[in-house]
Parts: C-alpha cells; sequence; structure tokens
C-alpha cells in the first residue's frame, strides 16, 4: 500500500540530501509539488462518496466502488516519489504547508497515514448503504487528525 | 474549551479537562493558559461570581493582574453575564486538577502586564453584544454565538501590532494568532463558492473533514469544529445563517 512507500521515503531522504543543494532544492519543489497534487486528486476521487455524505446522491454500490477505485489510482500515480522526504520541509518557489512535526514526529505522522489505510480498508469492506454511512466518517476523521497535527492552514 | 488543554507533560492527566498549562505560542511569545477547574489552589475553586465575571469578560484576574488578550476575555465581554456564570457552574462541576502555574514565557511579560491596562483601553470593546430587530431570531442567535462563547472572532479576525483585534476588518481573515499559517476569512462565504447554500455550510460546520469538507482541522480549527458538532442542530443552522450573511 502507498504508505508503506510514502514512510520509506523518509529515510530515503538522506539519499537525495546528497546530490547536492541545487538539485536538492529543485527536488524539494517537485516533491512538494507532487504530494500537494496528490492530495488535491484524491480529494477530487472522493467526491462521490462525499456527494452520498452530505445526501446530494443516493447510494450506490457501484459508484462507491469507482470512487475507491479511483483514490487508489492517485495512489498508484505517486507511488514511486518520496512525498515526506526530510529536505522538502521547504521549496524554494512552491511555499509547503507541511509542518516540521512530520519529521520531529515521524512515529505521529505514521501512525496517521496508517489510520487513513485501515479507514479505506474498512470502507471498501462495506456492502450497503448503512454500512457505507457508518465508516466514511472515519476516513475523513483520519483526513482531518493528520491536519489538524501535521499540516498549516493556507488561508 | 479547545485552548484550555492540559499540558500532556503533567502527571496523571485528563485531557477532557480544563486544568491549563499547555503552552499557547503566541507572536509574542509563549502564554500558559490557566486552570478553569474548581482545584482551590491553582483554579477557580476560591472565585467569587465577581471575580469570575471579571475575568472572563474585563480580563482581571482573581490577584487583580490584567490578562493578556490571548485569553479570549475580549469575546466573552460580549456576553450576558448570566451566561458568564453559567459557564462558571459548569467548570465547578468538573473533577478538580490542580496543575502548577506558569508565567509566560515572555521576555517583558512583566511591563506587558503593566501596560495592560492601556493596552485594554485601545483595543478592548467591551460593548456587550445587543440583538438587531431586524433580522430573524436565528440570525441573531448565530451572531451571539459566533461572536460571544464562540469566541471564532479570536482567529478569524486579524489582529493589529499590539495583538489587539483589528475589528475593522472583523472576520476577514489573516495570520493564524499562533503563528502556524493563515487562518481563511469567513466574509461571502457563499459568493466564493465555499459552500453552495445555508445547508451546506451548517453541514460542514457539524462534520468538518469527516465529510470531506476541506479546510476544517488545521491551525486549531479542527477542535472548534467537534466543539461545534455538539450544539443543537437549531445552533448550528443559526451560526450559518448569521455566517452566509457577513459580506
Ligand atoms: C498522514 C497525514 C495526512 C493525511 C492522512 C491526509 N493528509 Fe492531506 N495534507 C497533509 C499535509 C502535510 C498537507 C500539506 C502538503 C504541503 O503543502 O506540502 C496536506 C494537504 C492537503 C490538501 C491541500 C493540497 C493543496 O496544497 O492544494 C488537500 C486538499 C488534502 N490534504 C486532502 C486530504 C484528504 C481528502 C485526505 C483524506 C483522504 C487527506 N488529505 C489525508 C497530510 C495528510
Ligand atoms: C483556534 C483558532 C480558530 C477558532 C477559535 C475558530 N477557527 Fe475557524 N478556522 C481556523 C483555521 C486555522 C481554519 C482553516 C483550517 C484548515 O485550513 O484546515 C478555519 C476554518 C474555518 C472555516 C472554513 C473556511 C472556508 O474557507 O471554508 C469555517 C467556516 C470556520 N473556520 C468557522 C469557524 C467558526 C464558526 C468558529 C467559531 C465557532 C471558528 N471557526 C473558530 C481557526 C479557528
Amino acid at each position: 500500500m502507498l504508505s508503506k512507500k510514502l514512510f520509506k521515503s523518509i529515510s530515503a531522504g538522506a539519499l537525495v540530501l546528497s546530490l547536492g543543494i541545487t538539485l536538492a532544492y529543485a527536488a524539494a519543489d517537485d516533491v512538494i509539488k507532487a504530494r500537494q497534487n496528490w492530495m488535491k486528486e484524491r480529494a477530487k476521487a472522493l467526491g462521490p462518496m462525499v456527494a452520498i455524505m452530505k445526501g446530494e446522491a443516493p447510494y450506490d454500490a457501484a459508484a462507491v466502488k469507482a470512487s475507491l477505485d479511483a483514490v487508489n489510482a492517485t495512489w498508484e500515480a505517486v507511488k514511486d516519489i518520496e512525498l515526506f522526504a526530510p529536505d522538502s520541509a521547504k521549496g524554494e518557489t512552491v511555499e509547503t504547508f507541511a509542518k516540521a512535526e512530520i519529521w520531529s514526529d515521524p512515529e505521529g505522522f505514521k501512525a496517521a497515514g496508517e489510520a487513513m489505510e485501515k479507514a479505506f480498508s474498512n470502507l471498501a469492506a462495506t456492502t450497503d448503504e448503512a454500512g457505507f454511512k457508518a465508516a466514511f466518517p472515519a476516513v475523513g476523521a483520519a483526513c482531518g487528525g493528520c491536519h489538524e497535527k501535521f499540516r498549516r492552514p493556507k488561508g | 474549551m479547545s485552548c484550555h488543554k492540559p499540558d500532556p507533560k503533567q502527571a496523571g492527566f485528563d485531557p477532557s479537562l480544563p486544568s491549563g498549562g499547555a503552552p499557547l505560542k503566541t507572536p509574542i511569545g509563549i502564554l500558559y493558559p490557566p486552570n478553569l477547574t474548581p482545584d482551590t489552589q491553582t483554579g477557580i475553586g476560591n472565585w467569587s461570581d465577581l471575580e469570575f465575571v471579571n475575568a472572563m469578560q474585563r480580563g482581571i484576574s482573581k490577584s487583580g493582574q490584567h490578562l493578556i488578550p490571548a485569553f479570549p476575555y475580549t469575546s466573552y465581554a460580549a456576553m450576558p453575564v448570566g451566561d458568564v456564570l453559567d459557564i462558571k457552574a459548569y467548570l465547578m462541576s468538573l473533577k478538580p486538577v490542580t496543575s502548577p502555574k506558569r508565567d509566560a514565557d515572555i521576555p517583558i511579560a512583566f511591563l506587558l502586564r503593566r501596560g495592560l491596562g492601556l493596552w485594554k483601553f485601545l483595543g478592548l470593546n467591551t460593548t456587550p453584544w445587543k440583538p438587531d430587530s431586524s433580522q430573524t431570531v436565528a440570525w441573531n442567535r448565530g451572531s451571539y454565538l459566533v461572536n460571544g462563547p464562540g469566541h471564532c472572532g479570536e482567529c478569524h479576525t486579524p489582529r493589529n501590532l499590539i495583538m489587539v483585534r483589528d475589528e475593522s476588518r472583523l472576520f476577514a481573515g489573516g495570520p493564524h494568532p499562533e503563528g502556524q499559517g493563515k487562518v481563511p476569512g469567513m466574509r461571502s462565504l457563499l459568493e466564493r463558492s465555499r459552500y453552495k447554500d445555508k445547508k451546506d455550510l451548517a453541514t460542514a460546520l457539524q462534520f468538518g473533514e469527516e465529510f470531506g469538507y476541506e479546510n476544517m482541522a488545521s491551525g486549531g480549527m479542527r477542535q472548534v469544529q467537534i466543539n461545534m458538532s455538539k450544539l443543537p442542530q437549531s445552533d448550528i443552522d443559526a451560526i450559518a445563517e448569521y455566517l452566509i450573511s457577513l459580506k
């Protein structure tokens, strides 16, 4: 699953550092852009499920499955990128909203990622409307739980 | 109560009790919020109703010291005294917790406290909240909750150079009071397509990121949103009605 890759990136970051300052900075911008884009794409992929939660669309098991597949696809797309490499704590031209706690509290950050993975797999195991509506909030709470601790607000 | 979280370093702490101590970083230094449990030594156990109202609404502590405006008395100033006493009754019903008092880690803390009378004279608007009879009952309820006990303006209204809320830019958003990024504005939420309608905003306030809404968790908002979700539906709708009227 993605988050294994994601958290491996933390230790792999040292490698990137050895490429030298200029390269590392350019790389930092790319990494930041990649993770911000990934977050955005994944939020978009959740859209059909969010619409069901808000009561804007009826429950539809096929739509839920398609939405979860789309979420998975966003993971696939970034799986080779070290999304939270330590030298991406600050960008050169791109502003990041990642907080320093990601790197000072790697255990907490890892737990936040795992909570999200667990919530997604529970959600994927649901088969009816009641199950879906009971399981979705844990996914959102996992997004919010990590943003609460590890992301600065953008304004 | 979101700010008065205990310091996890304190032995035997219970995070659900507002026993204070957890540091609050502000642009002028680190403040330690007071212990609001009824402990007689370090909390408010010995405070009279008058002392409590003075602290909550005018920022004057039991010992007569001026409190720094990061303590949200600027919001409580707007509440009727009866409601402030309800808060006291609630706090007195909690389990007392002894927690050491710490002075603010502000190099010029002493100076500031002495100068605070002036600071408040310049910056604190103590006019109690008044209903607007041209608006609906729900709008007024929302306005009261947002401007008074919800102290939404403590973060969503920018502060000027002396850390006093700039009321001319009420709810316009701006730098986070603890220096973490930027707080979004709460004006023109519908016009800026942040929410489709009043119901959409009310759902966002109630469920936040759990329902896939964005920008509802960072910078302290998640605790506020969780607190808000415990209000009766009519209060959440009233807050939404008031917020969408801010242009
Ligand atoms: C393990 C922590 C973590 C989890 C879980 C998480 N996020 Fe994020 N998210 C972040 C961080 C950190 C940022 C800031 C990234 C940056 O600016 O470099 C962010 C940024 C975002 C952004 C803004 C991207 C931009 O810059 O435009 C969106 C949208 C977002 N996340 C949505 C979600 C959603 C939806 C979920 C749940 C499915 C989620 N996130 C789960 C940590 C997390
Ligand atoms: C501790 C500071 C703080 C307090 C107090 C606070 N907010 Fe917030 N609020 C924030 C921050 C920071 C964000 C942005 C969060 C993010 O980006 O994840 C936010 C976001 C929001 C948003 C989303 C704005 C948008 O553009 O979609 C709304 C609505 C909101 N707050 C309403 C309120 C209300 C109503 C209250 C009072 C009951 C309140 N807030 C009190 C800090 C605060």
